[in-house]
């Protein structure tokens, strides 16, 4: 079943500065892991973050489960990103909480405004943020300030917070552009096992075609704002990727 | 003499005037008009500067003659050190409700993180200036005129006077926080008030603290004043004995606001080393 | 090394962590719990004990109290322009002399280029807390005894409180200059002078102006103030207006204030755009 339609996306920074996405029109289904490629400056990152509204597309439509998002509002667009999970490139933890702390932050979108100021959450969250932690490898890490941690164990703990909201989607912006080429293997793998345990589409914006290609089953090529390509992996060939990032500069 | 210090033949001489035209004149001419300023300023201000040194040993002679030596004992009293007490008291309470208040409209304030940016912003941040702007004393007058002597007209001004002070800090804080966290929690659904405790709060508590240190040292330093103006305190002190002549006293009593300003200084300077150490 | 011989820790459980989360919490609602009752205790001590409730009368009472400040004395701006002048020129020029006594202040006070370490730096930062700590209103009480009534004792008492401030930030920025071109100026055979001249102030320069115009900007509000205590402009204007329970006037004098103040931050925001 189709998870996320987007029809004809627009986007642009500013009134009158360029037009970033011109048009953008794809499909995810519930058992994709979609990836979004092309040279820097295509608009993959805009793409990704026009999804879950943190950037504001200037057209288009963006369906969600059927649901028309884009002109969401306050509660109900908050109502929306809690079902949508979302891993940073720059891993963007809280640095002075503990890693228990930042997972739980996932719930935030479901808990009180007075349990948030007394970081009360329920049993149940707790749980499962354990039982998310032991999955990823850091259980021992429990109680350790998320500063103190390596590079690689810090997007383990955003892939664990992401996973706290029981997203219906996740939103995957660059996720292992920070990391080593090992750790960023290793991350990836471990998001994929994850997404199809959990049965969670993802969408994931990446740099590295190498690993789109080893991961993903389907391909989005941006170029300048325009959609190039958009298959499943195995028709991805090196002229379509020249192709793609024909303009790029290196 | 080798080859690199002659000139080439064939290249053209250039020619280095330090004095450059018009440019120097332009900056000469500022400089001329700064200082014609500063004279002119001397003059409207009828500033006796040939009798200025005679001043100065004025100055010390009566100094050395009238405010020595300072009466210790009138400010060993315990009247005066319940005023003292009172003094310390106001100081804290008056910085501690600006501080309550400077929170929100710091928050209020931020261009980043404020609820709305085209009212709420420009509304909070108009209330801190003005704060600000108001002299701690000016704010002390004014109480004392509505609300008659005491210590209430003093903890308000102070109040009043560390809402500016801080808020104005605490807002340019959060200006500079990076926004990735709060990308991160907005993301999962939380909303302006969560994204501010997870988001916001963690990443400047320890400036904050800092800031609190700082706002209790000159909360403290007005204090020891608002009272020469009614508003409780050891300044009352003061001004009696002022109007009193009474020399001696007032070198005492100056003595003890020195010294009591110092030791909070002192105090104050190592709790800012503590928590620059925690961050 | 020893991590390999110990056993691997016990696993958290959520009846531990539940345990601790709510430990936290107490413990923190304690140490503030402790605060309010301080706090409480204090308010009522100084607040409730000390005032004198009755001669406040009730809230419409102060509110009318209050009223009495609502409105403006249109009649007396022309006489303020004098006064408003005067105030601005005092802080004017006491920031003049506070820079030019921070000259020597700064350069004692900076540990890479102060001359007699044991003796002229602790001096130095002596003179800039003193100048901090006391409050400009002393200042101006002690100068007036000492110089008499008038702007002169208003413009000294600027320029010393302003040293703390000034070259504590002067001295702060020399520390941290990169020592290259200090090097540099000294290996092409400079004396002390001409090392100050060409390797340290150049570097320090933006900084320090930026210094001077924030004291400068802080300076025209004390100046305000200071004529109260007798040291010339708006202030006096101000006591004269209360002192006849002119309170109209005193709004006329607070908004020439607040109009004056905004004029320096009008001009030192261009001033910054252009010079730093």
């Amino acid at each position: 079943m189709v998870v996320l339609e987007v029809r004809d996306l627009r986007a642009r920074y500013s009134a009158s500065g360029p037009e970033i996405l011109k048009g953008i029109s794809f499909r995810v289904e519930a058992d994709d892991f979609f990836a979004i490629i092309g040279p820097s400056g295509a608009g993959k990152s805009t793409l990704i973050r026009c999804i879950n509204r943190l950037v504001e597309p200037s057209g288009g439509e963006i369906l969600f489960f059927d649901r028309e998002v884009t002109t969401l509002r306050g509660r109900q667009l908050r109502l929306l990103r809690r079902d949508i999970g979302m891993i940073f490139q720059e891993f963007n933890l809280i640095d002075r909480m503990s890693v228990m702390d930042n997972v739980l932050s996932g719930r935030l979108g479901y808990t009180g405004n007075l349990r948030t100021l007394f970081r009360a959450f329920p049993r149940d969250d707790i749980q499962h943020a354990l039982s998310l932690l032991d999955r990823v490898g850091l259980l021992e890490f429990v109680d350790k300030r998320a500063d103190e941690l390596s590079g690689g164990q810090r997007q383990r703990v955003g892939i664990a917070r992401a996973l706290m909201q029981t997203p219906k989607l996740l939103l995957l912006d660059e996720p292992t552009s920070a990391l080593d080429p090992k750790i960023s293997r290793e991350v990836m793998a471990l998001i994929k096992q994850m997404a199809t345990e959990l049965e969670v589409p993802c969408l994931c914006n990446i740099h590295d075609v190498q690993l789109a290609m080893e991961f993903c089953n389907k391909i989005i090529g941006l170029q300048d704002g325009n959609k190039m390509f958009d298959g499943p992996t195995g028709e991805m060939d090196q002229a379509k990727l020249n192709e793609i990032y024909a303009m790029e500069v290196l | 003499m080798n080859r690199a210090m002659t000139p080439q033949p064939g290249t053209p001489q250039r020619q280095w005037r330090r004095f450059k035209y018009p440019g120097s004149l332009i900056s000469y001419g500022i400089w001329l008009s700064i200082l014609v300023f500063f004279a002119y300023t001397v003059e409207y201000l009828e500033i006796p500067l040939d009798r200025l040194l005679g001043m100065f040993e004025r100055m010390g002679s009566t100094l050395a003659n009238r405010y020595y030596p300072p009466d210790i004992e009138y400010i060993m009293d315990a009247d005066y050190l319940e005023y003292v007490l009172e003094t310390i008291q106001m100081a804290y309470l008056g910085a501690l409700f600006g501080l309550l208040a400077s929170v929100p409209l710091g928050w209020f304030g931020s261009f980043n993180m404020s609820p709305s940016r085209r009212y709420v912003y420009p509304a909070a941040r108009l209330i801190t200036m003005g704060c600000r702007a108001v002299h701690e004393m000016i704010w002390a007058i004014l109480f004392v005129t509505i609300i008659g002597f005491g210590m209430l007209p003093g903890v308000l001004a102070l109040m009043f006077f560390c809402t500016g002070f801080a808020g104005k800090l605490f807002a340019e804080e959060i200006e500079a926080i990076d926004m990735g966290p709060v990308d991160a929690m907005r993301a999962s659904g939380a909303n302006l008030f969560q994204i501010m405790l997870f988001g916001v709060f963690p990443q400047v508590r320890v400036a904050f603290t800092g800031i609190a240190i700082y706002t209790w040292d000159v909360s403290f330093r007005a204090a020891t004043v608002v009272g020469f103006f009614g508003a409780g305190g050891m300044g009352w002190y003061l001004k009696r004995n002022i109007l009193q002549i009474e020399t001696e006293r007032v070198a005492a009593i100056l003595l003890s606001i020195i010294f009591l300003v110092l030791i909070s200084e002192a105090i104050s300077a190592w709790a800012r080393a503590r928590v620059m150490k925690m961050k | 090394m020893s991590d390999i011989l110990a056993s691997p820790a016990p696993k958290p459980t959520v009846v531990d962590i539940l345990r601790s989360r709510r430990q936290n919490r107490y413990a923190k609602g304690a140490f503030f719990g402790l605060l309010l009752i301080m706090v409480m205790w204090s308010v009522k001590v100084t607040v409730i004990e000390d005032t004198d409730w009755e001669r406040i009368g009730s809230v419409a009472k102060v509110i009318e109290a209050a009223n009495r400040f609502i409105g403006i004395d249109f009649s007396l701006f022309p006489s303020l322009l004098g006064p408003t002048i005067e105030t601005l020129m005092i802080a004017c020029l006491g920031t003049l002399l506070g820079v030019i006594l921070c000259i020597p202040a700064a350069w004692f006070g900076a540990l890479n280029i102060t001359p007699y370490k044991p003796v002229t730096y602790p001096l130095s930062r002596l003179m800039m807390t003193l100048s901090r700590s006391i409050h400009e209103i002393v200042w101006a009480l002690f100068f007036v005894a000492a110089v008499g009534l008038g702007p002169l004792a208003g413009v000294l008492a600027l320029a010393v409180r302003s040293i703390g401030f000034i070259a504590k930030m002067s001295a702060e920025a020399i520390e941290d200059i990169d020592p290259g071109p200090v090097d540099a100026i000294r290996a092409a055979g400079g004396n002390d002078f001409q090392v100050v001249i060409y390797g340290v102030l150049p570097q320090v320069l933006p900084q320090v102006l930026s210094v001077i115009i924030f004291e400068w900007e802080i300076n025209i509000r004390r100046s305000a103030i200071l004529g109260m205590v007798g040291a010339g402009g708006l202030g006096l204007v101000f006591f004269r207006q209360m002192n006849t329970f002119n309170f109209h006037g005193v709004t006329s004098v607070i908004i020439a204030i607040l109009l004056l103040i905004m004029l320096g931050e009008v001009f030192s925001y261009f001033i910054r755009k252009t010079v730093i």
